[in-house]
């Protein structure tokens, strides 16, 4: 094998502006789900449920898109809107039920979310076949095309790399920097670190400890809603039994990578996004796939060992908070 | 802390998520009358996957119909779910329970040492030992396909095509064709030899673009592994990925291009970017190994479905018949006949005797 001519295919992908557009199409689940679990942990409650929460909202996306589509007589532009909000919805709900386990009966936070993993799984997989009739994936819905930005969409290199995506793509890089301010920019987001520092001390000046861990505990589910809506109307058009595949796991990662901050968790999110992005694009270069499927793994431990502080993650995290 | 009666209730709460959770997650369809019993453990493509587990799936609901089996199937969530599967069907009296897929070989090995009495069809699984040296089971009917030859066929399409530029707007005039795979094992692997070895044969300039996603059951995976394919002049992408395919097809759709379906015919997935598929005929090997067993007939060892027992092939074209040069057709009848008699016989391992 010449080593300059794979040099030279490896320049042109890193030149390649679908490369980075392909980054973050790929990062947007993890970082939208990341961001809600920083969100979650920063006011203490530890949330492995992501994944669980993320399948659940690609199966409601599919859904209520669907019936959007089916039998409420709604246009194929507006039914992926109402998949959408099914999915946020329905991914608050069920991490409802991690806020009453969590928060409420003061429950192991990893127990409680391993048991929802489970149960995710498994629900969203017989629901596909009570509703649709069908083991292991819906129908094709209605679902989202890009959307390129007008001029912007128009600017070299960067136009297609940021400018030409799905809407859900375009509404992390709001959040991410949104979600950044809130949490460290105002009241209420110092309300929610405060708790996930000291709750003790939250709850002495009067900030209740319960209504703000549920906030973040709700926050997770429709971000995480949110997620599983990019992979069932965004990234393909259906869902397919557990088709989320260990990217809330990544996501949780994400989240401790990007020491518990929205933005951090999206830069982390891009990150896993680009390793996988050069993966898919290297191995047209004659190298032995073994060689290059483990390269989203090396680059993370190297920017792991390397490039990444110590992560402190919040003081009460995983502790439940009891008044007395 | 937390009072006796709320670390109850949460205790109960939790198993009973864990109950539900688990006992839906083995979703068990068991249907039919009360004959015969057969039953599958899919591997972790599970059904849906619209090519190889449903595959055989149909092929059970066939002996259902034809031969008043009772059928059931349990899905394997992970490569741990294996032997469990395999063992419970096994305990529940099914007298032809059927392993899906390479990955299932050495549970199948072990439940089948188990159990000698039942009968196990072993789809994709070909029984070696730890020296890679084959051998055989009383009770296991390993059943196998030459998928290099439907994967040559589909290469011939591929190749073909992509030197007809005008023949649809889909088509461009670079001489690139794609492939995305599931996991390197050596049913994937012969499905993509034949193909690259029949690309080569039409015009040895003709590059083949070849990526493994590692995973069966990520649509969204195999929707960005075609992406870059099609963007680098690629017209039509094969794609040998289970589940992980279903997302080669929308990667088509957005990009304007074709893709090949396999396993079964996948034409009905997205009709205006499959055009053809690939076929092995997991439905009438299902359903020929359930009739042996009921009939008495059954015999174990390999079991090799290829052109000459019907048991690979091509789908239709459907739609794109008429774009499809009769040269083309007269090829494919051409190397159908030839490697039925063994004249043409495709390589069957991805390596570096492959010229690509």
């Amino acid at each position: 094998m010449d080593l300059g001519h794979v040099f030279q295919v490896v320049l042109d992908i890193l030149r390649d502006p679908s490369t980075y557009q392909a980054m973050l199409r790929i990062s947007t689940p993890l970082a939208l789900a990341a961001i809600g679990g920083a969100f979650c942990e920063r006011t203490g409650v530890v949330n492995i449920a992501l994944e669980g929460i993320m399948l659940v909202g690609a199966f409601s996306g599919a859904l209520f898109s669907y019936y959007a589509l089916n039998s409420w007589g709604l246009s194929e532009s507006v039914a992926p809107w109402i998949g959408v909000l099914g999915a946020v919805t329905m991914g608050m709900l069920f991490s409802a039920l991690h806020g009453v386990g969590s928060v409420h009966l003061r429950a192991d936070q990893v127990v409680v979310g391993a048991a929802l993993n489970i149960f995710a799984l498994g629900a969203t997989g017989f629901l596909t076949q009570a509703l649709f009739g069908v083991a292991g994936a819906t129908p094709r819905v209605a679902s989202f095309d890009p959307i390129p930005i007008p001029l912007l969409s128009k600017i070299p290199f960067l136009g297609p790399v940021l400018f030409d995506h799905t809407p859900i793509v375009y509404m992390a890089i709001v959040i991410a920097i949104g979600g950044q301010y809130v949490l460290f920019r105002t009241p209420i987001g110092l309300r929610m670190r405060a708790v996930g520092e000291h709750p003790k001390a939250a709850d002495t000046v009067g900030v209740s400890v319960y209504r703000i861990r549920y906030l973040g505990v709700l926050i997770s589910g429709a971000l995480g809603g949110l997620a599983g809506a990019n992979l069932s109307l965004e990234s393909v058009s259906q869902f397919s039994e557990n088709m989320t595949r260990g990217r809330g796991f990544i996501a949780l990662a994400a989240n401790i990578f990007g020491k518990w901050t929205p933005l951090g968790s999206w830069l982390s999110s891009l990150l896993f996004g680009f390793a996988e992005s050069l993966k898919l694009r290297t191995q047209v270069i004659d190298l032995p796939p073994e060689f290059i499927l483990m390269l989203p793994y090396v680059l993370t431990i190297v920017v792991l060992a390397g490039a990444m502080g110590r992560a402190v993650p919040p003081n009460a995290i995983g502790k439940p908070y009891s008044k007395q | 802390m937390m009072s006796r009666r709320t670390s109850m209730v949460v205790g109960l709460i939790v198993a009973a998520l864990l109950l539900v959770g688990l006992a839906v997650g083995c979703g068990d369809d068991s249907s039919g009358g009360d004959g015969y019993k057969a039953a599958m453990a899919t591997d972790v493509g599970k059904l849906g996957d619209k090519s190889f587990n449903d595959g055989v799936w149909a092929g059970l609901e066939q002996a259902q119909t034809d031969l008043k089996a009772e059928v059931s199937y349990l899905v394997s969530e992970q490569q741990t779910d294996y032997v469990p599967n395999l063992t419970r069907l096994t305990e529940d009296g099914n007298k032809v329970v059927f392993a899906v897929g390479f990955l299932m070989t050495d549970a199948l090995a072990e439940v089948a040492r188990a159990n000698p009495d039942t009968f196990y069809g072993g789809v994709d699984v070909d029984l070696a030992d730890e020296t890679f040296t084959p051998y055989d089971l009383p009770n296991v009917r390993e059943i196998l396909f030459a998928e290099q030859q439907c994967g040559y066929l589909a290469g011939l399409v591929a190749a073909n095509m992509t030197l007809t530029g005008d023949a649809h707007e889909f088509l461009n005039d670079d001489k690139v064709v794609g492939l995305v795979a599931g996991m390197k094992i050596p049913s994937v692997d012969r499905y993509i030899a034949g193909y690259i070895e029949a690309v080569k044969s039409v015009d040895p300039d003709i590059k083949v673009l070849l990526t493994y996603t590692d995973t069966f059951d990520d649509p969204s995976a195999g929707k960005e592994a075609a992406i870059p394919m099609y963007d680098a002049g690629a017209d039509i992408v094969f794609q040998v990925a289970g589940k992980t395919g279903l997302g080669v097809f929308e990667a088509a759709k957005d990009k304007g291009a074709f893709a090949i379906g396999v396993d079964v015919d996948q034409s009905a997935e997205l009709p205006e970017v499959i055009l053809v598929s690939a076929t092995k005929n997991l439905q009438k090997a299902t359903m020929q190994t359930v009739k042996d067993a009921m009939d008495g007939n059954f015999t174990a060892g390999n079991w090799v479905f290829d052109l000459k027992n019907d048991g690979v092939g091509l789908s239709s074209f459907h739609d794109f018949d008429s774009i499809i040069p009769q040269t083309l057709k007269d090829a494919i009848e051409k190397a159908k006949a030839d490697m039925a008699a063994g004249t043409l016989e495709p390589a069957t391992l991805v390596d570096d005797t492959l010229v690509n």
